[in-house]
């Protein structure tokens, strides 16, 4: 099957699943028993006048499989509704929210593939050895740690205890952001040479990204050292031992290229992983980004802002895994796309 | 002489015919027992259940369970803790290990019994996930054509929302209680099993035996049962494994957020979410109930992992 | 070997970082104070909170969080000072008067006053935004409710530039109070007309995020979840000679660390510490912590309906329900301290306080007299359940209370342990606001909840007539018709003498049947830095700005 093909068949896939997404996340937002209407109305102090317009304007006295239809109706028409807890659209929201979420998700990354992939080599050389095992434990313990956890012993310890990072936020007190490009405060400040932000930015987006990466970390390490293993001990590396190449060489040109294979895959996998554990993280950090208003969005029952949210996350994810996959057919041609 | 002779005869045809299998599960203990890792993993995990077991007698206080009616109908056990404002937030003494919470209760005897509740999430969602999955995958592997496709789309869609927020909304829309949380996460869960076993499954099928069995004339269920099970046991048990420390941290997420367990119920994530305000002041309340959690998962994920470099065939010497 | 000595030389330097960590962990706590602080931003006041704002639009706010931008930024005819309640003084109006049928109230305005714009500040204004708020309709928030109980856009009317008329549609008696609030912003006429005008039942977006006012500031910037900006207006009627901030930053941080620590740097002028986190900054150098009275009251609210818990329709049974709480824990406890016992429906510091038996609480922590009564109304223990002896037929009471509030979750789990001892079985139920008030309004189906209720205005109709009277907001389904007419008569009257006798007939009835627990009244803590003058708490206009510096005196 050509790649073109495969792509095109995968995205065409894309459309039942979003829709057995907003099935999923419609049902659940509207199985409990509650008044939404009247909360954002103001609770006990709501208006019968303001509950009325809200319900009517949620759909809140329709059959719940009409109000269903209008919500699909409204996403084909890109109108995410409103969100409550804010009082503007949700695609506002999401998109004030996502820039921050996405700069966050890529510094981590920045921070883990490299030392994954380095600790995971280095792992794999000294096999068995005390700094194999060492590396080994504190990746496991990587992602045994509960990330609300960790981001609680880091902030309380370097930020309160030894204040040399800071305790929350994307920037110092009243600074101002930089003009907007992009949205990502480092990018806009280098393309602004504003170097003030730039300086206050990287500093406060240090521990958020170490605490979100570090799981990631741990598990690029793992996948680094394993797939290096395996492909050291095949065949081909073993001729060309026989044949006399260096061990660097047979490391660098042949080991690393194959191993990387998994790697790619689990990247791509930890990519949509990481937008779900920001929540925790953003949520202790501050990090005004999409996993702080998806957690108040649920607890705060704001439907149209869970729904818009879940949707966006599930465009994403499986998104990345296809590019996840292509990645994977490209780099490695063994393997065949569409395969079973 | 001559009755004991026939069981010895019995015995040992027993053992020839299986002597392979028996050497390899050899081989697989004896790997084991040189995997550190895996052992230190497995010792974690049996410390915890020890004191699981014997809450009653480590703790030096209990809860009390009272069964009270909800809705109309439905009787609840609720998990009671005695209160002593008196005691509120005492660091770390001989008296109490891990020092007392904003209540006043002993944070050691709330983390012991919080063991008991966390085993409880993390068995009863992984047992449930695997048992759905295992039919579901194996049914859609096995028959192949249109039932596959279906299942294959249908795990699509959940695989496709990140597990916190997935969690998060079901939980959320079921009501506060770790029953709604394990249904939530079995929700999410079995997916993972179900894609695994029809791999498996699919797997198994090319293998020529099975044809060979099916020309023999052998029913269906009897090729499921009597080959393809026992070849999806190992990866299966590692999944399981890993997934029963997964599962529980998820679970304290959840429970973090507010999505959980009740509030007065000594479960490792509320437990955290509650110390979080008093950090600067008390910050055992936090501390302890992580670490009770970073013990269970890491004794979990080393097991499962010794387990994986075990049966990896790929990985045997 | 080499590799060995490469492993020492790590554990070499291992050790030492460590050990360098350890000292400095060690000496982080004991550096030397300076004398005093500098001051950090002299010119700017930071306040640290939490929860953002929703609008900026005066005619449709009713949360807190938007009130404090707006009330910096817009200006209405009378307003509250420092920490008086008891006095209104004149901001956009100058003096007035009212007739004497309390019916007809007349404003003189305040001359040379423009809006930040340039425009001037006219009576075609005051009845615009006036007339707005009721054409409006309040879509998102329903706050026009307190201008339409006693007006209608034929009520105002302009007399010439510089006086106004308000007619109102009945007597109230506390119609004053309702100027000083948000609701009674004065914006521009023309900039309003320009930027959508006036539609009825929609919002206006526009006014929504770009205010225009007569006030002291205007904004600068709002990001959403970050921070409020507000910089100093040139334009200012009130001039800018003394003491004043040029700008004003209100930062939004859920982190009670953050804050804390914000205000210890001195990077936060003011900030949010929950009760208890206090004695994380108490004793600090050079933060003051204050407890003020607000209006905050706490109350746990009974349903009294008979079509839920025959039991609670029972006046006696909630009579021992008030004996069996322990209010002098609950505020040791769940407020730290920092809480006075609330004696009925009026909070300490609103007018008519006294009404209620002087303000001396009727019931105390009393689990004897809890158990008496029970007995003698004839609710004996005659349920067993694995032991232990229930009354009411094992009936279970719920204690619901929003999930998140911890104060509350202390609370109910303390009266459920309480009730235990009496013998009354009762659960703990946490759930989601809008779960709560589906509950409280729609289903009926709740037994005992934990509430709060805060200020509009500062007048006690806007306490009791909600809890006992007609209106009913929290649906407990009590009734009483002496108490209802005698709050009708305190709600009409504007004669003090009226409105004493009323609310103490009223007082000495309801107490006797209470639908609620009046648990306590909270106090109002922001600590803030030692550098801020003139800074006071005014329970019903908190934030004025303006009046507040930084400087050493």
């Amino acid at each position: 099957m050509k790649t073109w093909e495969f792509i095109v068949r995968r995205l065409l896939l894309l459309i039942p699943v979003l829709i057995g997404v907003t099935i999923i996340t419609f049902t659940v937002s509207h199985v409990i028993p509650s008044d939404p209407a009247r909360a954002f109305a103001g609770g006990p102090k709501a208006q019968p006048d303001v509950i009325e317009r809200i319900t009517k304007e949620l759909h809140l006295d329709e059959p719940i499989w009409m109000q269903y239809f209008y919500y699909l109706n409204d996403i084909i028409h890109f109108n995410l509704g409103k969100s409550y807890l804010e009082s503007r659209p949700v695609s506002d929201s999401l998109s004030q929210y996502f820039p921050a979420t996405f700069e966050l998700t890529i510094f981590a990354m920045f921070f883990a593939i490299p030392l994954g992939i380095v600790g995971g080599i280095i792992s794999a050389i000294r096999r068995n050895k005390l700094s194999d095992h060492i590396t080994r434990i504190i990746a496991i313990a990587g992602y045994s740690l509960p990330i609300f956890w960790l981001a609680l012993m880091l902030q309380y310890s370097f930020a309160y205890q030894i204040p040399i990072l800071p305790l929350e936020g994307r920037l110092g007190i009243g600074m101002d952001a930089p003009s907007s490009i992009t949205g990502l405060y480092v990018i806009d400040s280098i393309l602004t040479g504003n170097l003030e932000t730039l300086g206050s930015s990287l500093y406060h987006i240090i521990l958020p990204a170490f605490t979100l990466g570090f799981a990631t970390l741990a598990l690029i390490l793992r996948m680094t050292r394993s797939s290096m293993l395996e492909v050291m001990g095949m065949d081909y590396i073993r001729t060309g031992r026989a044949k006399g190449l260096s061990e660097r060489s047979i490391i660098f040109k042949h080991a690393l290229r194959n191993a990387l294979i998994p790697t790619i895959t689990v990247t791509g996998l930890a990519f949509g992983g990481l937008l779900g554990g920001a929540v925790l993280t953003e949520t202790i950090f501050n990090w005004p980004g999409m996993g702080r208003f998806a957690a108040a969005a649920v607890l705060g029952f704001d439907f149209n802002a869970v729904m818009g949210f879940t949707i966006l996350i599930a465009i994403i994810y499986v998104s990345a895994n296809l590019i996840v996959d292509i990645l994977y057919a490209v780099v490695d041609p063994r393997v065949k796309l569409g395969g079973g | 002489m001559d009755r004991i002779l026939p069981h010895f005869k019995a015995l040992d045809d027993f053992l020839k015919k299986h002597e392979s299998k028996i050497k390899d599960l050899k081989f697989m203990g004896h790997l084991f027992r040189k995997s550190l890792l895996s052992m230190i993993g497995l010792l974690l995990i049996l410390i915890m259940i020890f004191l699981a077991l014997f809450a009653p007698l480590i703790a030096s206080q209990h809860p009390s369970y009272v069964k009270v009616s909800t809705e109309q109908g439905t009787t609840v056990t609720e998990e009671r803790w005695d209160i002593d404002f008196d005691q509120k937030l005492l660091p770390p003494s001989g008296e109490h290990l891990f020092g007392t919470d904003d209540y006043g209760r002993d944070i050691f005897s709330m983390v012991i019994y919080g063991s008991q509740t966390s085993f409880r999430i993390s068995i009863i969602v992984v047992a449930v996930s695997t048992l759905i999955g295992i039919i579901l995958g194996g049914i859609a592997g096995y028959f192949g054509g249109i039932i596959d496709e279906i299942l294959m789309r249908i795990t699509d869609i959940f695989l496709a929302i990140p597990y916190l927020i997935l969690a998060m909304a079901v939980a959320a829309a079921l009501g506060r209680s770790i029953d709604h949380i394990m249904e939530a996460l079995i929700i999410v869960w079995w997916p993972t099993y179900a894609r695994l076993m029809r791999g498996q499954v699919l797997a198994v099928r090319e293998q020529q035996y099975v044809e060979a069995a099916r020309s023999i004339g052998a029913s269906n269920p009897r090729i499921l049962i009597r080959h393809i099970l026992p070849n999806a046991f190992s990866p299966l048990l590692v999944e399981i494994t890993l997934d029963l420390g997964a599962v529980l941290l998820v679970a304290a997420g959840l429970s973090f957020i507010g999505l959980g367990a009740s509030p007065g119920t000594a479960e490792w994530g509320l437990m955290i979410s509650s110390g979080r305000i008093h950090m600067l002041h008390a910050w055992w309340y936090v501390t302890f109930p992580g670490l009770a959690i970073l013990f269970v998962v890491l004794g979990f994920n080393l097991l499962g992992d010794g387990l994986r470099d075990i049966t990896d065939p790929k990985l045997r010497r | 070997m080499r590799r060995d000595n490469n492993v020492k030389k790590k554990a070499g330097f291992i050790a030492i970082f460590l050990s360098a960590m350890f000292i400095v962990l060690c000496f982080s706590g004991c550096v030397e104070q300076e004398e005093k602080a500098e001051i950090k931003n002299p010119k700017t006041l930071v306040r640290y909170t939490i929860g953002d704002a929703k609008t900026l639009d005066p005619a449709d706010c009713y949360d807190t969080a938007s009130s404090e931008p707006i009330f910096q930024i817009y200006e209405t005819l009378v307003t509250y000072r420092g920490d008086d309640t008891k006095t209104f003084y004149p901001l956009l109006a100058t003096d007035w008067s009212v007739s004497n049928d309390s019916l007809t109230w007349t404003f003189n305005l305040r001359q040379n006053v423009k809006f930040s714009n340039g425009n001037d500040f006219t009576a075609e204004d005051v009845k615009y935004s006036f007339d707005r708020v009721l054409t409006m309709g309040a879509p998102e928030s329903g706050v026009d409710w307190i201008f339409a109980q006693c007006m209608d856009t034929n009520s105002t009317t302009v007399i010439n530039d510089y006086e106004i008329q308000i007619e109102l549609t009945q007597p109230y008696g506390g119609f004053l109070a309702l100027l000083p609030y948000t609701i009674g912003s004065i914006v521009d006429k023309d900039y309003v007309e320009a930027n959508g005008g006036v539609v009825e039942g929609e919002e206006n977006e526009y006014l929504k995020l770009h205010p225009m006012g007569t006030g002291p500031y205007v904004l600068d910037h709002w990001t959403r979840a970050t921070e409020i900006v507000l910089n100093k207006n040139p334009n200012y009627w009130g001039g800018w000679e003394g003491n004043h901030v040029d700008k004003v930053v209100i930062k939004f941080a859920d982190e009670p660390a953050t804050r804390i620590l914000a205000l210890k740097n001195g990077d936060a002028d003011f900030t949010y510490v929950p009760y208890s986190n206090l004695e994380d900054v108490i004793g600090e150098e050079g933060i003051v912590v204050n407890p003020f009275d607000s209006y905050d009251v706490v109350l746990c609210a009974i349903n009294t309906k008979a079509s839920n818990n025959e039991y609670l329709t029972d006046s006696q049974v909630r009579k021992a329900l008030s004996y069996a709480f322990d209010y002098d824990s609950a505020i040791e406890n769940a407020f730290n301290g920092y809480a006075s016992r609330l004696p009925g429906a009026i909070p300490v510091g609103m007018p008519y306080y006294e009404t209620q038996n002087n303000g001396q609480p009727v019931y105390d922590y009393d689990l004897t007299m809890a158990e008496q009564i029970l007995d003698d109304a004839g609710y004996t223990k005659n349920y067993d359940l694995d032991g232990t002896l229930y009354r009411f037929n094992g009936r279970t009471i719920r204690l619901f209370y929003n999930a998140g509030n911890s104060e509350r979750e202390k609370m109910a789990v303390m009266f459920r342990g309480a009730l235990d001892e009496i013998g009354i079985l009762s659960s703990v139920i946490a759930e989601g606001w809008p779960q709560l008030l589906h509950r409280m309004y729609t289903t009926d189906d709740w037994d005992l909840m934990f509430i709060g209720w805060g200020p509009d205005y500062n007048d006690p109709d806007d306490y009791i007539d909600p809890f006992v009277g007609a209106t009913d907001t929290f649906n407990t389904g009590y009734t009483n018709d002496t108490v209802f007419e005698k709050i009708l008569e305190g709600k009409y009257s504007a004669d003090t003498n009226v409105r004493e006798a009323a609310y103490e007939t009223a007082y000495d009835i309801y107490i006797e049947e209470p639908p609620f627990l009046f648990i306590c009244q909270r106090q109002y803590i922001r600590p803030w830095r030692d550098w801020v003058q003139n800074y006071s708490y005014n329970p019903v206009r908190e934030w004025y700005f303006y009046d507040y510096y930084k400087a050493y005196e």
